[in-house]
């Protein structure tokens, strides 16, 4: 201990290979794509300057605006989709139930399973043709129901965010049962002893008790939300048309299909500021809440 | 104290070398020794990774001219097919290429040729005269009137499969010739409960690849995407263009297609074909392989898509891309370009594109094909050899080509009209320039 209140530059060296990799692999990079975000260039042949052309373009461009759109579509769906379900289940499995831990292994399952095979499963299921839930309103009589999920514009968002909702209620559900079980026996009974039970118990003791893990839980869920990728590439890549284009998948196929390095570097320049917005405002938000 | 000094002396050190790794040790590929006893090195990238026909064809060539030739040496580095292309394109971007590189024709060679990364290959070329007569096949090799690379294969993308007996139940026993007639045919499978043509655009390449390359033709006529292209005298705009993409909307609204044809890929495509739940498929000839190994029973038929009236081209002409060519870095002077061009000639022998033919693909030589080979690569062989029509993902820039991919996609659905696309695409091409 005494090493430290001595002389500050062993910290310094203690940091530094933390330093240098965050430096060399996440904001070294940021900066580059800022360079190349203002030049034309193929990856080939020389670089050209073209100043904020590329910015300019990104801004008119109505399908990254619609990349855009169905982004806040996922994030919606996952805030007000994962969080609300993850907690409503983590409050039912805090009570002592019979096989709480099977259900918690269950709920957590999707979590483990790799996005591909989610994505390849449930494109399975939506299948218009053969698909689980198509045969099954059949089966059941609802055919007019029945609907060509991920083949049809005006469904493809609405079945991709399903997918992701079930995918990630298993994660929240984890974290807010780890909080909920931080809560003291005492507090429980000490309300119970003032009359509160129930309902009442959960809204002004429970939720107040872990508000602090639920803005967590809503800011992972923002980010992960704008960098989702994975499961709407496999799923749809994108399609019909532009349906489900998010914006990640728009700057990849900019970048590394159409070969438009400043292009792509500009759009994801654009979702970096986007997030970092977002984020923030999310903050302000939820923070109001807790005072 | 001083224990403390130790420790973070060493921790400076490890530092440094680890911050140092990443500077040095970091030429190697692009430039090769010439040393070694007057042996000559040649550094050559390709994607021959699995053991597929083709590969070990390719493969047994390389080794075959190094044996004949002991005093140059191909160092050879095969990488996986997907790998291969970003490594190419991050290598190039810090002109770092090896000897010779496997190039694919079109929009993916001309950036290289742009950069003057890749040298011509003109002072041999009439090496191949005799060998490849139809000089359609050279054509995707070449960029403004120079050759980069020889071909070693033809790739057809669109071929109509159909199940003979399914055809045959609905009363044709003849492929229709007329794209009138061809709907009424594909009126009668509906009709008789069958999905008429199997189609997995989820890729959305399929369309383009397979469908609008042969039916563009048919209306266009083969040097269309040229003109639009270089002089600029066409546009996509065209009243003959709009009409070949309203044939695949008319295909797509009669309900042609398998109703999820948006949402499965082209390997579940070639299933339903198949499996007997499509009677037709519109697919490339990589299919044949396949198909034939997976329903050996099948009587499958091979057709061209019909001539459409009131088009400008040829219908006996095929979409076609050719594969499989090697060009050489521009840096290669003397002695290393006389073995580089010394290589190809040999490589692109009559016996490689024998070897080739007798594992089942199509060559653009013009040679006797062996005896062994199967009846339908035959009848493949046959019905494609007549006139190539160019790709359009091998022809237009990627930007171009990423449009047209989810525009006919979105046309299907009818979010987007023929002549929208048509005024799309004139615009992406106008801004290349």
């Amino acid at each position: 201990m005494h090493l430290l209140s001595q002389k500050k530059w062993p910290i310094l060296i203690g940091l530094a290979p933390a330093i240098i990799v965050y430096f060399l692999f996440a904001i070294i990079p940021i900066v580059i794509s800022f360079y190349y975000s203002l030049m034309d260039w193929d990856g080939f042949t020389k670089m050209t300057f073209v100043g904020l052309a590329n910015f300019k373009e990104v801004f008119n461009d109505p399908i990254f605006w619609q990349s855009l759109k169905n982004n806040l579509y996922v994030l919606a769906a996952s805030v007000f989709g994962q969080v609300p379900i993850a907690l409503f289940f983590a409050l039912l499995l805090n009570r002592k139930l019979k096989g709480g831990k099977f259900f918690r292994t269950v709920g957590f399952m999707p979590v483990v399973i790799s996005t591909v095979v989610i994505s390849l499963v449930w494109g399975m299921m939506y299948n218009a043709r053969i698909g689980l839930f198509n045969q099954f309103l059949k089966i059941i009589g609802l055919e007019q129901w029945a609907q060509n999920w991920l083949g049809d514009p005006k469904w493809a968002m609405v079945s991709v965010s399903i997918t992701i909702i079930w995918q990630f209620v298993g994660l929240y559900l984890i974290i807010f049962l780890a909080a909920l079980q931080n809560i003291p026996q005492e507090i429980y009974d000490a309300s119970e002893i003032d009359g509160a039970s129930g309902l009442k118990q959960t809204i002004y003791i429970v939720l107040p008790m872990i508000w602090d893990t639920i803005i967590v839980a809503v800011i992972l869920c923002i980010s992960g939300s704008l960098r989702t990728f994975d499961l709407i590439y496999v799923m749809t890549s994108g399609g019909p048309g532009h349906a489900t284009e998010v914006m990640a998948m728009y700057m990849f196929d900019k970048t590394f299909s159409s070969t438009r390095y400043g292009y792509g570097s500009a759009i994801s320049l654009c979702i970096f500021f986007f997030s970092l917005a977002l984020i923030y405002i999310s903050n302000l938000i939820l923070r109001r809440k807790t005072v | 104290m001083k224990k403390f000094r130790i420790l973070s002396f060493l921790l400076v050190v490890m530092l440094l070398s680890l911050t140092a790794c990443s500077g040095s040790s970091e030429q190697s590929s692009g430039k090769s020794s010439d040393d070694s006893e007057g042996k000559i090195e040649l550094t050559f990238w390709n994607i021959w990774t699995d053991p597929s026909p083709q590969n070990k064809a390719s493969l047994k060539q390389v080794e075959k001219f190094m044996k004949e030739h002991p005093n140059i040496v191909i160092k050879q580095q095969n990488i996986p097919h997907d790998q291969y292309k970003v490594k190419l394109k991050t290598q190039a971007a810090g002109k770092q290429l090896p000897d010779l590189i496997q190039v694919w024709p079109g929009a993916e060679l001309k950036p290289l040729v742009d950069g003057g990364l890749v040298q011509p290959l003109d002072d041999i070329v009439s090496n191949w005269d005799s060998l490849i007569t139809n000089k359609d096949y050279l054509k995707d090799y070449q960029i403004s009137g120079k050759q980069y690379a020889i071909p070693a294969n033809v790739t057809p993308t669109s071929v109509v499969y159909y199940d003979k007996d399914m055809l045959a139940k609905v009363g044709y026993n003849e492929f229709p010739k007329t794209y009138e007639e061809f709907k009424t045919l594909i009126k009668k499978l509906k009709d008789s409960g069958t999905i008429p043509i199997a189609l997995g655009n989820k890729a959305q390449w399929v369309l383009q690849s397979s469908y609008i390359s042969t039916i563009g033709d048919r209306l266009t006529g083969s040097d269309f995407l040229k003109s639009v292209l270089e002089t600029g005298k066409k546009k996509f705009t065209d009243e003959k263009f709009i009409k070949a993409v309203g044939i695949i909307k008319e295909l797509a609204d009669m309900g042609a297609f398998n109703d999820d044809f948006n949402s499965i890929d082209n390997n579940q495509h070639r299933d339903l074909f198949i499996s007997g739940d499509a009677a037709m498929m519109i697919d490339g000839a990589w299919s044949l392989g396949p198909v034939l190994e997976a329903a050996p029973n099948k009587h499958i038929g091979l057709a061209l898509f019909p001539q459409v009236d009131g088009g400008l081209g040829d219908p006996t002409a095929v979409s076609a891309v050719t594969g499989t060519g090697i060009a050489i870095n521009s840096e290669l002077k003397g002695e290393k370009l006389k073995a580089a061009q010394e290589f190809l000639k040999a490589f692109y022998g009559e016996d490689y594109y024998k070897n080739l033919m007798k594992a089942d693909i199509l060559v653009p030589a013009n040679i006797e094909p062996p005896a062994d080979i199967s009846p339908q690569l035959k009848e493949m062989a046959e019905l494609t050899s007549k006139k190539i029509a160019p790709v359009y993902d091998a022809t237009l820039p990627t930007e171009v080509t990423d449009i047209i991919n989810a525009g006919l996609q979105e046309v299907t659905l009818g979010t987007m009209t023929p002549e929208q696309l048509a005024k799309k695409l004139q615009e992406a091409v106008d801004k290349q320039k």
